[in-house]
């Protein structure tokens, strides 16, 4: 300690004055650092937020992140460099502290070499004797600026209003990436032979649906048409990494037609108030489909009782307790279809089921009838109001629409193809079926709605 | 010499000429600054404020010749720096020159603005070149030369008022107040009773040398760059013509129609390196140079008509610029 004070008075007026220049030096880095580092620490949070949920690519996350330290470094730099005081300027502060009478300003400006030694000397030795009067480091302390509060503070409210923010921007950004990342696939896609038949379908759907004249139906089927071409081509390929890229084509599109049929659903909803928040409109409309196709309402309602009949007996057994359920089933189906409490007979129940049938458009369904039909008895809880607590425990009960197979629907028109299974055709279920799902593409496909239990969601996909 | 011995002479000088003079401690010490910086004075004030005896105790605590010439309209040059006169000497008849009371170490020119200009000018140019010529014969002036003038600024009737190159060759211009009551009432005690004070001699007889070594000193004192910047901005901020041309109405361009020459930087560092000395440093401060720039430019600024006709004068100008000027 006390050689290092020695050292220190052994120093000359001038280096004790070029130290206090680093040390103000330091002061000002000091400063800078600490106004901007608040920003810089929350802009790169920010940009590992945005990477982490996947808002950001990881390219794109670490060329953010470089130029965020890039500029915050060179802020740092360019708020520093006038900050730094002159030796001028330092020796003027050592005047103001001692009372030096620009003693200090003297001796740190002057060249010595043309003053005569024996003034300067002097002038040297004056100066060191009203240098042992201070410390530098007590009489220039660092002390933190009000400015890094502010600077901290304006960060934070930066990075709450970020996430505050974050909701409407997720809400008007959901569309867009999928699109995008069809293009991204498709490009991939184009570089294996293979694929490449799929890769321009794929790119021609992500212009599709990039373009705002295209009708939304159009869209949606689509991306049906696309899916099912990656479904096939995801069983015949063999190459793990295609499949992968199938995989997430298949996955997108999924993504795609579901948001597709949302916003579907939700226009209809708007427009004609919708099949559950208008039931009397919505029993009307299906009244009067079931007068323009008479023929096909009766085969329907046929194939209706025949598949509750048979699977009451295969479930159940007991020919009272189906009848029952039977009864509540068909009394459910009226209330939420058709409030008139008049209207409760089986006729009208399958009314309303026909009225959703439309003929002839099941060659364009694309999956297999095995997987979508539901094995086993339809537990009745299916029909319950959404959010109802069922027997079972049914919460969250969804709709879809649902049509007869098509062996019904052509016997009900006189073709009479139930039990002929012919050789050119698929080896379709004799049973008669429901709660088949309707794709959301078929032109002229009813908006009505039936319920359908959540668990059963899985299998019809 | 150390600068201690200056300090001391210095001090003393200043003290001796006090035991004479009552009040006027600003213009004392500044009337010694310009002497030992080998510049010459421009007193300015009423009759009876006691310049002309500052003067004359002056020169004889310094232990120097003093004349004092009271210029008058008639006053001829050669009445001032002497002429050849025929003279008869062993049979023999022959010009000999016989030297005016310019050739003096400090030499009062009393009321100087009361001479033609022809007479005036003869001064004016012994001050610049310290030497005449006579009948083309080089005559050197004595050194260390003063020429403290005097100038009454009412009766300004049959006055011929310094032409303004002839006021840049004075160092400084100093304007001499009147006495305050504490002040007058020691002139009165000094001046009308039976005691008197008689200021003594501070240097020898043969002092020119001690003198000579003093001017020498000043000239060596410390200057910081810095601090010769700020004189030079100052003396620049009074140039009407390149002062600050932001459209303001600033008094050196609304009241000035000249500008400091750069005789007044010149005058302003010596005076502050004296100024320094006197205050026994070695290196010349801001406040050195603040002390000195109103003597130094006062009369070096050429007030307009505009000022004149406002009655501004130039110190208000001066005060101004200072505070214009940035330090650093």
């Amino acid at each position: 300690m006390g050689t290092s004070t020695d050292a220190l008075n052994r120093e000359s007026p001038e280096q004790r004055v070029g130290r206090l220049v680093a040390q103000l030096r330091n002061h000002a880095l000091w400063d800078s650092l600490l106004i901007f580092s608040p920003p810089l620490l929350i802009a790169i949070y920010l940009a590992v937020y945005l990477y982490r949920g996947a808002w950001i690519a990881p390219i794109t996350f670490l060329l953010l992140s470089g130029a965020v330290i890039g500029v915050g470094l060179l802020a740092v730099v360019v708020r520093t460099r006038p900050l730094i005081p002159s030796v001028r300027s330092a020796a003027r502060l050592v005047d103001e502290k001692t009372k030096a009478k620009d003693r200090f300003l003297t001796l740190a400006t002057i060249d010595v070499a043309l003053w005569p030694a024996a003034l300067v000397g002097r002038l040297r030795w004056e100066a060191a004797t009203l240098l042992e009067r201070i410390d530098f480091r007590r009489e220039f302390p660092y002390r933190i600026k009000r400015s890094f509060y502010w600077s901290f503070l304006v960060s934070l409210i930066a990075a709450a209003l970020f996430h505050l923010s974050m909701p409407l921007m997720g809400s008007s950004r959901r569309q867009a990436p999928a699109y995008e990342k069809l293009g991204e696939l498709a490009e991939k896609m184009a570089q294996r032979p293979p694929l490449s038949a799929l890769a321009h379908d794929l790119r021609t759907l992500a212009i599709k649906l990039e373009h705002p004249n295209v009708a939304e139906q159009e869209k949606q089927t689509l991306i049906h048409k696309t899916l099912e071409q990656v479904e096939k081509q995801q069983k015949k390929e063999e190459e793990k990494e295609s499949r992968a890229l199938l995989g997430e084509a298949s996955s997108t599109l999924q993504g795609l037609e579901q948001q597709s049929a949302r916003s579907q659903q939700k226009d209809a909803e708007k427009g004609g108030g919708g099949a559950q928040s208008n039931p009397s409109q919505e029993g009307q409309g299906e009244g009067k489909q079931s007068q323009g196709g008479g023929g096909d309402s009766k085969g329907e309602l046929n194939a209706e009782r025949s598949k509750d009949m048979q699977q009451g007996q295969g479930a159940q057994g007991d020919p009272k307790e189906q009848g029952k359920e039977k009864n509540q089933q068909s009394q459910r189906d009226g209330k939420d279809n058709q409030p008139d409490p008049s209207n409760k007979s089986d006729k009208d129940t399958g009314k309303a089921l026909t009225g959703k049938t439309p003929g002839g458009s099941q060659e364009k369904l694309g999956r297999s009838r095995s997987e979508e039909i539901p094995q086993g008895a339809p537990p009745p809880e299916r029909f319950y109001q959404p959010g109802e607590q069922g027997k079972e425990g049914v919460k969250g009960a969804r709709y879809v629409t649902v049509q007869l197979p098509e062996e019904l629907a052509a016997d009900s028109k006189g073709e009479g193809t139930i039990g002929k299974p012919s050789k050119e055709t698929k080896a379709y279920p004799k049973t008669p079926a429901s709660n088949a799902p309707l794709p959301a593409y078929v032109p002229d496909a009813p908006t009505e709605k039936q319920q359908l239990p959540l668990e059963y969601r899985g299998i019809i996909r | 010499m150390e600068p201690e011995k200056f300090q001391q002479v210095f001090k003393r000088l200043e003290a001796e000429v006090r035991k004479v003079i009552v009040g006027h401690d600003d213009v004392i010490r500044q009337v010694l600054i310009a002497f030992f910086a080998g510049g010459h004075v421009l007193l300015e004030g009423v009759p009876g404020l006691g310049k002309t005896l500052l003067v004359k105790s002056l020169s004889h605590v310094l232990g120097v010749s003093f004349k004092r010439i009271q210029f008058t309209p008639d006053l001829m040059p050669s009445d001032i720096v002497g002429t050849e006169v025929l003279t008869e000497a062993n049979g023999r008849r022959e010009f000999q020159f016989k030297k005016g009371p310019i050739f003096a170490h400090v030499v009062l020119a009393d009321e100087i603005n009361r001479a033609t200009p022809k007479t005036q000018s003869a001064v004016l140019e012994a001050m610049e070149e310290k030497q005449v010529t006579v009948f083309g014969e080089s005559h050197t002036l004595a050194s260390p030369f003063i020429v403290l003038a005097t100038q009454n600024p009412i009766e300004l009737e049959g006055t011929y008022p310094l032409p303004e190159a002839q006021l840049d060759r004075f160092f400084f211009k100093l304007m001499v107040a009147p006495p305050s009551p504490v002040e007058l009432r020691e002139i009165l005690k000094r001046t009308t009773g039976t005691e008197t004070g008689d200021a003594g001699k501070v240097l020898p007889d043969d002092g020119g040398k001690v003198i000579n070594q003093m001017q020498q000193l000043l000239r060596q004192v410390l200057i910081a760059p810095p601090i010769e910047d700020y004189v030079v901005r100052i003396v620049h901020a009074t140039q009407p013509n390149l002062s600050n041309s932001n459209g303001s109405t600033s008094p050196v361009k609304q009241y000035l129609r000249f500008g400091s020459s750069p005789r007044g930087a010149q005058a302003i560092i010596l005076g502050a390196k004296g100024n320094a000395l006197a205050d026994g440093r070695i290196h010349v401060s801001y406040e050195d140079v603040a002390r000195v720039i109103y003597p130094a430019l006062r009369h070096r600024i050429i007030l307009n008509f505009q000022a004149e006709a406002e009655n501004v004068n130039t110190d208000e100008i001066l005060a101004e610029v200072v505070k214009q000027v940035p330090r650093s």
